[in-house]
Order: C-alpha cells, then sequence, then structure tokens
C-alpha cells in the first residue's frame, strides 16, 4: 500500500483556491438549478392541477420523460445536441444551469402535484364560499398549504440532486468534481483527492439542510411546535 | 440482428442502433449487480436496525447516513480510480461499478426497508411475542409479511435509480450503453449527431425505466386501497389500535 500523502494538496495554496471555487460554483449552480426548477415545477404543476387537457397531458408526458432517463444523457443532450441543433454558443456554465433547471423542475413538479392533493377538499371549499376567484384559491390558499406540507420531501430532493450535479464536471463546468479531477491530473493522488471531495460533497450537503431546515422552522413556525 | 436492423434503417444508423442495444445488456446486467448485491446488504442492514443491541442499530444507522450522503459520482471515484492508485493495482471496472452501485443502493434500500418495518404496529410485535413466538419467527412469520407489502411499491421504484445511475460507470471506463453512446456522439459520421444519438439513449434508458416507474405507482395504489393482509377478519383492525395506543 502506497502511503497518504494528503499534504500535496492541502499545501497547495492553488489547489485549495481551486477546490474553494469549485465549491463556490457547485453551491451557486445548485441553487440556480432549485429556483428556476422550482419555478418551472409550479408551472408544469399548475397545468396539471387546472386540468386543461392538452397541457396537463404535455407537462405529463415531460415529467416521466425526465424522470425516467438519466441526467447525464440530459445534459448531453443540452449541452452538444440543442446548440448543434439550433446554432447557438453559451458557456459551459449555462449549459449546465439549464439541464439541472430542467432536472430538477420534474421532480419538483411531482412533489408539488402530490401536495396539492393533501390539501383538504374543506379549505378549496371554504375559500370559495367566502367569495376568492379559483386563481386567489391557489395561490392564497392550495400553494402555500401545499408547499408548507411539502417542504420535507423538497428538501430530500433537492439534496439528492444536489449529490447528482458532480456530472455538470463532464461538459466542462468548473465544479467541485472538475476542480477534484483537475488536481487528480497533477498530483496523481486519487485517493487523497477524492476522499477530500467526498467530504467536502458531504459537509455542501449538510450545510444545505441545516439551512433549509432553519428555514422551514422561520416560515412555518406552527410545524414544528412540539 | 444487426442485419435486420441495417436492412429496416439503412447503413449507419442501423449499426448505431444495434450497437447501443448490445450495449443496453451491460446496463441491465449492471443494474441487477446493484439491485442484488444492494438488497442482500440493505436486507443485513435492516435486521441489524431492529437488533436488541443497541451498538448493532447505530452502526447500521451510521452505514445508512454515511452512505445516502455520498455522491454516487464520488463512490465511483474512489473505487475505480483512487483506491486502485492506493494499493497500486488495477480494478475491473466491473468491480469498481459493481461495487459502487452496491453500497448506494444498499443505504437507499436500507433506509425504504426500515420505514417498512417500523411501520408494521409495535401491537403486532406484541401479540406475537405474548403468543409465544421467538424473536426471528415474530420477524419472519408476522412482520416481515405486512413490510414487504408496504415495501414493494418504493423498491420497484428505487430501481430506476438504480439503472439511471448506471449511466455514471462509464466514467471509470465500463462499456456500457452511455460508454457506447458517448462514442458514437463523438464519432465525425452523419447521422450520429449528438442531437441525434443523445436522445435515442434517452429513449432506451426511457423504455427500461418507464414500465418501471408504472408498475411502482400501480403497487402503490393497490396497495392503499385493498385490504391488509392482517385485516381479514373484522375485528383485527381494532385490537391493532388499542394495542398501538398502548404502546405508545
Amino acid at each position: 500500500m502506497d502511503e497518504l500523502r494528503f499534504f500535496e494538496i492541502y499545501r497547495n495554496a492553488d489547489y485549495l483556491a481551486l477546490l474553494a471555487e469549485g465549491m463556490g460554483f457547485s453551491f451557486g449552480l445548485t441553487l440556480g438549478g432549485a429556483v428556476f426548477g422550482l419555478a418551472f415545477a409550479l408551472l408544469l404543476s399548475v397545468t396539471r392541477h387546472i386540468r386543461t387537457p392538452m397541457l396537463g397531458l404535455a407537462s405529463a408526458a415531460y415529467t416521466d420523460f425526465i424522470r425516467n432517463t438519466p441526467l447525464i444523457v440530459q445534459l448531453f443532450f443540452v449541452a452538444f445536441g440543442l446548440p448543434l441543433l439550433l446554432g447557438y454558443q453559451w458557456p459551459f456554465w449555462g449549459h449546465a444551469l439549464l439541464a439541472l433547471t430542467l432536472n430538477f423542475s420534474a421532480y419538483f413538479a411531482e412533489i408539488l402535484r402530490a401536495g396539492y392533493r393533501a390539501v383538504p377538499s374543506g379549505q378549496h371549499e371554504a375559500a370559495r364560499s367566502l367569495g376568492l376567484r379559483p386563481a386567489h384559491v391557489f395561490c392564497l390558499i392550495t400553494l402555500p398549504q401545499a408547499i408548507a406540507t411539502m417542504y420535507p420531501s423538497l428538501t430530500s430532493q433537492f439534496i439528492f440532486l444536489f449529490l447528482t450535479t458532480g456530472v455538470v464536471s463532464e461538459i466542462g463546468a468548473r465544479d467541485l468534481t472538475y476542480a477534484g479531477v483537475f488536481i487528480d491530473s497533477r498530483t496523481f493522488r486519487s485517493f487523497e483527492v477524492f476522499l477530500t471531495l467526498t467530504a467536502l460533497y458531504m459537509l455542501m450537503a449538510l450545510s444545505f439542510k441545516g439551512l433549509l431546515t432553519l428555514l422551514h422552522r422561520r416560515l412555518c413556525p406552527w410545524l414544528h411546535i412540539r | 440482428m444487426k442485419e435486420l436492423l441495417i436492412s429496416i434503417l439503412g447503413k449507419p444508423e442501423g449499426i448505431v442502433v444495434f450497437q447501443l442495444l448490445a450495449a443496453t445488456q451491460y446496463t441491465l446486467y449492471l443494474s441487477l449487480i446493484a439491485f442484488v448485491g444492494g438488497g442482500i446488504t440493505a436486507a443485513l442492514l435492516t435486521l441489524a436496525r431492529i437488533a436488541p443491541a443497541r451498538s448493532v442499530r447505530a452502526l447500521s444507522a451510521a452505514y445508512i447516513w454515511l452512505f445516502q450522503s455520498v455522491p454516487l459520482l464520488m463512490l465511483l471515484f474512489l473505487l475505480g480510480l483512487g483506491i486502485p492508485r492506493l494499493f497500486s493495482t488495477d480494478i475491473d471496472p466491473w468491480w469498481a461499478a459493481g461495487i459502487a452501485l452496491t453500497l448506494f443502493t444498499s443505504a437507499y434500500l436500507g433506509e425504504v426497508w426500515r420505514g417498512a418495518v417500523e411501520a408494521v404496529p409495535m401491537g403486532q410485535w406484541e401479540a406475537a411475542r405474548a403468543l409465544g413466538l421467538g424473536f426471528m419467527r415474530t420477524f419472519r412469520v408476522v412482520v416481515l409479511p405486512q413490510a414487504v407489502r408496504l415495501a414493494l411499491a418504493p423498491t420497484v421504484g428505487f430501481m430506476v435509480q438504480i439503472i439511471k445511475g448506471t449511466s455514471l460507470a462509464y466514467i471509470i471506463g465500463f462499456h456500457d450503453l452511455m460508454n457506447i453512446g458517448k462514442r458514437w456522439a463523438n464519432a465525425p459520421v452523419d447521422g450520429t449527431e449528438p442531437f441525434i444519438i443523445f436522445p435515442l439513449m434517452a429513449f432506451i434508458y426511457f423504455a427500461i425505466c418507464f414500465p418501471l416507474s408504472r408498475l411502482a405507482i400501480w403497487l402503490e395504489r393497490r396497495g392503499r386501497s385493498g385490504p391488509r393482509a392482517t385485516d381479514d377478519d373484522g375485528s383485527s383492525p381494532s385490537v391493532t389500535r388499542s394495542l398501538n395506543v398502548q404502546a405508545s
């Protein structure tokens, strides 16, 4: 067995800076993907909620297709297929953000849809009988309750999706995995590099979890009364 | 098969589709290895999770927590690159990918199955013990059949995650659908442009995963609407409930 030489990574300021930049990039990319993804998921789930046949069918087909194909295939299509087909050129992070947004949105839409169903029908009926219009009922009554009850599912899905974002390094986006692969190619200390990367991903996943739980306590304190 | 595809689709496309379908079998084998290996490990984890010894329970919980917080990609890099370099050996991509996916699968299945076992009311355990059944017997005859019903749908659903997960194994040199498809997409051959190859690959993955997703949804609906296995005589639900209240 070879001896462990973590110091080859930790004593090199360039490598540490690269890892820090990678973490920042991964963090920003995931957050961006989650925010845009949630917005798109809202649109997708609404089309199924209000029962417009064609739109509902289209969004159902979209979510089914995304959920049943690997992220990496979607990513390669978005990064290499679409630009060639439509003749545009974006920076790598643009492709990565678009692919993650499309991917996240399908998973979030499915959770939101389940959330709408979990809101008791008495809530809609009461709101309707108070004279609220359907759009108001949805925005003021259904949606907030759905998000509040589905928050734990959304959080764990988000963490799971975050752990899959390393694949964006495969299209050249400079995320944490990209930094690790680069350092590995320079130092050949693969075990040390990827163990470090694993620890950093865990650290980030746990901080995401902590932050989101804290946010939930702030936004929906009534769900945390013991 | 190859000639048939070429005669239907023409020269480059027929060969491409044939090669993709041929590579798909390795995706399926790897998924099966991960499912069987992960399933066996998950079963041990589930047993450990209900074990009387506290340290065993904690160990199982720690394993699940650890491998649920680690990206699959990192497991692949560690097993396919890191550990072989540390010991200055080569590892077969089958072993590296198989072990990495087994670790990944076992953590998630272990969590699902533990949830299913814990969802069986405490009263079931107590009643069986009161009737004189031993611990293992109670588990096998009373708790397990009920837990399996609860766990079936999410387990089938997770198979989709495994199949999608195998698409990452090409990174450590595993020859599967992803690997062959990516090579064709990079090849300067007309009819294998990325916007043709990647949707084609997506469609193959979809054709495998979608039926499993549907099956999972169907199983879940059936499990929810049908009568519970233990409730075939009318009095048992209330008995279960009252025992449950006492237990909690």
